[in-house]
């Protein structure tokens, strides 16, 4: 009641045309319409704020010469075949993220932070300015699915390994390659204590995540002695403190026979490896796995309420594929739930810090040491860490929640208005750590002459369409301005309130759905 | 205008530890916006006077999210089962304090010893949920939830609100770097603060109040032009926060020093939430309900012993600011109870890697001027093997929502208590004394 009062203040307060009674006599599809904030609708914006990081000039570009979602989607599938210099920039910026485990050992202080905090802004990096969108969009999307919390203990030598050689090396591949890479990498032995469980005291956290969390789900089926019986199995697996390497010792496999949801196997030898293997692959197979990570996919890209229907397709898709995800994602975004769900998402704080620099334009220096050019990344990063969503630090195994309900805070809320300012304005990250883009460098080459063409030119570059009706008088006003008030070319809100501007428009929900 | 952060590089060095250093970037600006803080009060702004339709106590909840292992904080070392299930970490008797034949603290407890002589801390033991489970996800969401059997969608603190009509924009809160609590899931709006001084719109900042003021009612207008037609998950927040902000930013412009000697560690999340929930209280906005989260307890290995260790530190950041929570506070504290939960204790066994694996029945820690402390309560079914339930775990004989909901009927006035925990079962521990009406 209390919220619903607040929403309406604030609706009728600013003199709008929608109050409640009136939402009410309006039918769903024109209340649709009506709550769509850009105008026209533009299919391509939708698909870049979905399968990518937000729409930049360059990408919208991209999908305009594809011509269509399937074109674009077709050519994102298969990454290699997307010519991209701004990632192979972003490696160049990152050639630690190339380092083998034994390299890495060999390369920072031992149990230093510097790999791991790398780690997690280089996601930053390639989900800014990689040309391959969709492909960085799915490793984010499998990062929080076989999460591992970056920093944490253990991983200080291996995060960027398995950043690499589980999530990236099979983003977009088959699940069942990428859960087998995960069950024995050190990263995940560390952080879900499998590196510490023997035949004498089975630890349970990773047997109870692995069915939980990576495959079947807390509704799968399993009972607790199944959860035993995986935490049993995977006995054997851990890490040789030494090398930093996984490795498998027999002497502390548990033996016995092992039944897990219609899997059994007797477990009889003291080298488990083909029975955790076998076991791996029947869950990443398995009916509820299947429509688990459809449900993910779907509340990811395309809603927070996920269609049943939707879901029960791709399922059936990633089944019928032996898991593999690229027909699924194509499905997902050829479907008429995708197509129809637009402005149905909130960004959350990840996507909206690299959205908005897609769209202003930062990009990183060029010149300088590899550690002043990766200054400008390492601040967005800690804009993200200030928003408590910095790429891969969510603390608990279950990686970031994904529905607006989860994020909706009034100092998130305020977070992302300053953040708005400060890029806009660029007073952090400024322009003696990343390209910072001038506010004026987003207006058109003949500049505005009335306050009017002013909003809808901004509209236009930062949304690809005009602001709704009252929200373009609510900007107006806050200028001090009418629709027609004319604007010599030096007015302020040309030049030095023109990044205030910018940062109000970005902080409508134009910017702020998805 | 400020101009924000001219240098906020140094941020990752100062992250030793996780988590400390994330305020860095705005601890610079907080440094930067002190040179304001000689500014004079604007009094009207500060004039939230307490709900005159509430008068009961600000209640505190901290989530001690991950798996709290009640069984080393509130130690049944006269259990005849204690000693022999955990070889490795256990806490021996006579190093326990306040220990009465069958419990005593944890001696990193130490500061808050003296409120469990003088009855203002307790605990209640062997605490569960009625429909347990061993995932941490599903348990907290159920536990938050408060409603087993029932469809129900929000949250506890959301109902309980909602029952108590409309409040100040400061009526419930959630403090430090976390995102809310489930339990505030639903319509009453909740205001989530992060920490008081960062609550500072940039862009509307300035050194003179007057012009600080006028800014943010420019920029508050356009906001909420801008939430027409906006979904609830971003209007209500967006309410919310220019409903407090000048407030913030006029309290951020004071200042506060702590009363009573009262000393809090600038590097731990919950010291510092607590700080400005003290904060709020004794500037008398209204705020009846304050969560903090506080996670990081999920010791699957290496708990540590009696002396150190991951327990040892968490217990002792615990203490150290419950204790100061209570110095701040002086007289407020008779107006306050705080309480502990978390989604489920640990197994009675310690694993072979030195940690405890998930189990049920936990203790929950009750803090304030009205408490009835001094005492474990809550009926306690032993450690015994054929006590133990699902073959491992305490038994959660005591009803979490029971703990609660003594609370919101003693301290908060609160009735229709069904209405808050459907089906909640009859009990009262005796946890808490009734809160006189004034």
């Amino acid at each position: 009641m209390l919220a619903g009062a607040a929403v309406i203040a604030v609706a009728t307060g600013a003199g709008s045309t929608i109050g409640a009674p009136q939402a009410q006599a309006l039918t769903l599809r024109q209340r649709r319409l009506r709550r769509a904030t850009v105008q026209p609708r533009d299919w391509r914006t939708l698909l870049l704020r979905r399968a990518a990081w937000g729409p930049s000039p360059s990408a919208l570009a991209d999908v305009a010469s594809k011509g269509s979602i399937a074109g674009w989607i077709d050519w994102q599938l298969n990454p290699a075949a997307v010519s991209d210099a701004e990632g192979a920039q972003v490696d160049a910026l990152y050639p630690e993220m190339a380092w083998s485990i034994t390299q890495a050992r060999a390369g920072i202080q031992e149990f230093s932070w510097d790999l791991m905090v790398m780690t997690a802004q280089y996601q930053v990096a390639r989900a800014a300015w990689s040309r391959r969108q969709l492909y960085e969009v799915m490793v984010d999307f499998w990062h929080n699915h076989l999460h591992v919390a970056v920093p944490s203990d253990g991983l200080w030598d291996n995060s960027h390994d398995y950043d690499r050689m589980v999530i990236r090396k099979h983003a977009l591949g088959k699940f069942s390659d990428m859960l087998s890479a995960s069950a024995k990498h050190p990263s995940m032995l560390y952080y879900l204590n499998n590196a510490s469980s023997t035949k004498y005291a089975p630890n349970e956290n990773y047997g109870r995540e692995l069915l939980e969390l990576h495959t079947v789900g807390v509704d799968g089926g399993y009972t607790e002695e199944m959860m035993f019986d995986a935490a049993r199995l995977m006995t054997g697996w851990t890490v040789n403190g030494d090398t930093g390497l996984a490795i498998y010792k027999t002497n502390i496999h548990w033996t016995g026979p092992i039944n897990i949801l219609g899997w059994s196997n007797a477990n009889s030898s003291t080298d488990g490896r083909p029975a955790v293997e076998s076991l791996l692959l029947y869950l990443a197979r398995h009916p509820k796995t299947a429509e688990r990570i459809a449900t993910r996919l779907v509340q990811r890209f395309v809603s927070d309420a996920p269609s049943p229907a939707l879901v029960a397709r791709l399922a059936t898709t990633y089944l019928a594929n032996d898991t593999d995800i690229r027909p699924v994602i194509r499905q997902l975004f050829l479907s008429r739930e995708f197509a129809a769900s637009y402005e149905r998402k909130v960004k959350r704080p990840m996507e909206d810090v690299i959205s908005t620099i897609r769209i202003l334009g930062h990009t990183p220096k060029a010149t300088g040491t590899l550690d002043e050019r990766r200054k400008g990344v390492r601040a967005l990063y800690w804009q993200m860490q200030d928003l408590r969503q910095a790429p891969l630090d969510w603390p608990q195994p279950n990686g970031y929640p994904d529905t607006a309900i989860a994020w909706q805070s009034a100092d998130g809320a305020l977070g992302r208005w300053n953040n708005h300012q400060s890029l806009a304005a660029g007073w952090w990250p400024n322009s003696s750590i990343i390209n910072v883009p001038t506010p004026q460098s987003l207006l058109p080459a003949v500049l505005p002459t009335t306050a009017g063409a002013l909003v809808d030119a901004l509209s236009r570059r930062l949304f690809n369409g005009l602001l709704r009706a009252d929200h373009r008088a609510g900007v107006l006003t806050f200028m001090g301005k009418s629709a027609s008030s004319t604007l010599s070319a030096n007015d302020q809100w040309l030049k030095w309130r023109l990044a205030e501007l910018v940062a109000l428009l970005l902080d409508s929900p134009a910017h702020t759905l998805r | 205008m400020t101009t924000a952060c001219p240098d906020c590089l140094d941020a990752e060095s100062m992250r030793a530890q996780r988590g400390l250093s994330r305020r860095g970037f705005l601890g610079g600006l907080a440094a930067a916006g002190a040179v304001g803080a000689a500014a004079p009060l604007i009094s009207t702004q500060m004039a939230f006077a307490a709900d005159p339709n509430y008068a009961g106590d600000t209640v505190v909840v901290i989530s001690f999210r991950g798996g709290f292992d009640g069984l080393s904080a509130i130690v049944p070392a006269g259990d005849p089962s204690y000693a022999a299930s955990r070889p490795s970490i256990r806490i021996p008797t006579n190093r326990l304090l306040s220990y009465d034949g069958m419990f005593g603290l944890h001696p990193a407890m130490a500061p808050l010893q003296s409120y469990w002589e003088a009855g203002t801390f307790g605990a209640v033991h062997a605490v569960g949920q009625p429909d347990p489970t061993r995932s941490h996800f599903e348990a907290m969401e159920e536990m938050e939830r408060a409603a087993p059997g029932s469809s129900l969608r929000t949250g506890w603190l959301d109902r309980a609100l909602g029952l108590r009509g409309t409040g100040s924009v400061f009526q419930a809160a959630q403090l430090g770097w976390s995102l809310p609590s489930s339990a505030f899931n639903g319509p009453a709006p909740e205001l989530a603060l992060g920490r008081v001084d960062d609550f500072t719109l940039w862009a509307a900042d300035d050194n003179d109040p007057v012009k600080a003021e006028a800014n943010v009612a420019r920029w508050a207008a356009a906001l909420s032009t801008l939430m027409n037609g906006a979904p609830t998950t971003m209007a209500a927040p967006t309410a919310s926060a220019l409903g407090a902000i000048t407030t913030t930013m006029s309290m951020k412009r004071t200042g506060y020093t702590p009363s009573g000697g009262a000393v809090y560690d600038t590097e731990s999340d919950l010291a510092m939430s607590l700080r400005d929930i003290a904060r709020l209280i004794k500037q008398n906005v209204g705020l009846q309900v304050a969560a903090i989260d506080y996670g990081d307890w999920d010791m699957h290995q290496n708990l540590g012993g009696v002396d150190s260790g991951w327990m040892f530190d968490k217990l002792t950041e615990v203490s150290a600011a419950f204790d100061a929570f209570a110095k701040d506070l002086g007289p407020k504290f008779a107006d306050v109870t705080l309480v502990t939960m978390s989604e489920f204790g640990r197994r009675i066994d310690e694993n072979g890697s030195g940690g405890v694996d998930h189990g049920h029945g936990n203790a929950m820690l009750v803090m304030g001027g009205g408490v009835n402390g001094g005492t474990v309560r809550g009926n306690w079914p032993g450690l015994a093997e054929n006590n133990r339930d699902d073959g491992g775990d305490l038994r959660g004989d005591n009803d979490y929502r029971v703990v609660l909901a003594e609370i919101l009927r003693k301290r908060c006035g609160q009735g229709s208590l069904s209405t808050v925990f459907p089906g909640l079962p009859s009990g009262d521990l005796g946890l808490v004394k009734t809160r006189p009406t004034s």
